[in-house]
């Protein structure tokens, strides 16, 4: 399979495209976010993650493409793991061992279309609240915390938090019985 | 930690909101903070999992994580 080049927009994105840097993002997100996996215990990943991607937007401009592809997006991968180990020395005095194993994979992954296509048919099977649950995070685009949309929601934060959880489960088994794993360690 | 305190955490921490500082910069969520290690592990396998839906149920691809911060770069 050809490897996903996302340096692709890295031109337009150091002429400060947000549109440009949304298609990067499209693809480095899962990359970046596997290779915080050393750190899971010890740090946010999310939080560590949305600091990386805001780096990678400011220093893009600086991004000198070299003969390899993916160059943005390599230079993610230390941000990350920087900001990482960063908060490990600010706030904690614990070590974590990074294996051979704990090595980032430089591959861009896009959603593919039998998945979309799959998604949006359990989707529509979802019950009422747990989809109700999931639109509302979806669409708030994390403007907010849990304990508003419940709120908007008429619900209270733990049956928001159980419709949540709910509806992750009824995809996930959706998908399955359509021949879709939802593997952590797959693409 | 029994799986009726964890769960609860782990689904609040898998929102791509997170509290900012001063700075503008996102924190930690709370929800993490009170996980256990186990916990944690199971939330990062969680979010690969959750963000691979978001994304192939968004148009353009992107999962509420990138949107949160395309927010912010855009100074919305």
């Amino acid at each position: 399979m050809a490897t996903i080049d996302l340096d692709r927009h890295l031109a337009a994105i150091q002429q400060g495209d947000a549109d440009a840097f949304a298609r990067w993002l499209a693809g480095a997100e899962q990359p970046l976010r596997r290779s915080l996996r050393a750190f899971a215990t010890e740090v946010d990943g999310e939080a560590v993650l949305q600091e990386t991607l805001l780096r990678v937007w400011q220093v893009a401009p600086r991004c000198t493409p070299d003969d390899k592809p993916n160059g943005l997006l390599r230079l993610g991968l230390r941000i990350a793991r920087n900001l990482a180990i960063d908060h490990l020395r600010r706030h904690r005095a614990c070590h974590v061992e990074l294996t051979e194993g704990d090595a980032p994979a430089v591959e861009p992954t896009l959603p593919d279309d039998e998945l979309r296509a799959a998604i949006a048919r359990c989707r529509d099977q979802l019950p009422d609240r747990p989809s109700a649950a999931l639109a509302a995070r979806i669409d708030n685009r994390a403007a907010d915390p849990d304990r508003t949309l419940a709120e908007r929601l008429g619900m209270k934060l733990n049956t928001f938090l159980q419709n949540i959880t709910r509806a992750r489960r009824l995809l996930a088994d959706c998908l399955r019985r359509n021949g879709i794993e939802l593997d952590p360690e797959a693409s | 930690m029994t799986p009726a305190e964890r769960d609860p955490l782990i689904a609040q921490a898998t929102s791509a909101w997170r509290p900012r500082d001063a700075d503008g910069g996102a924190r930690f969520h709370p929800a993490f903070c009170d996980l256990d290690g186990p916990g944690r592990r199971e939330l990062h396998e969680q979010l690969i999992v959750q963000r691979r839906l978001e994304a192939a149920l968004d148009p353009d691809g992107l999962t509420t994580t990138a949107h949160a911060v395309l927010h912010r770069i855009r100074g919305q």
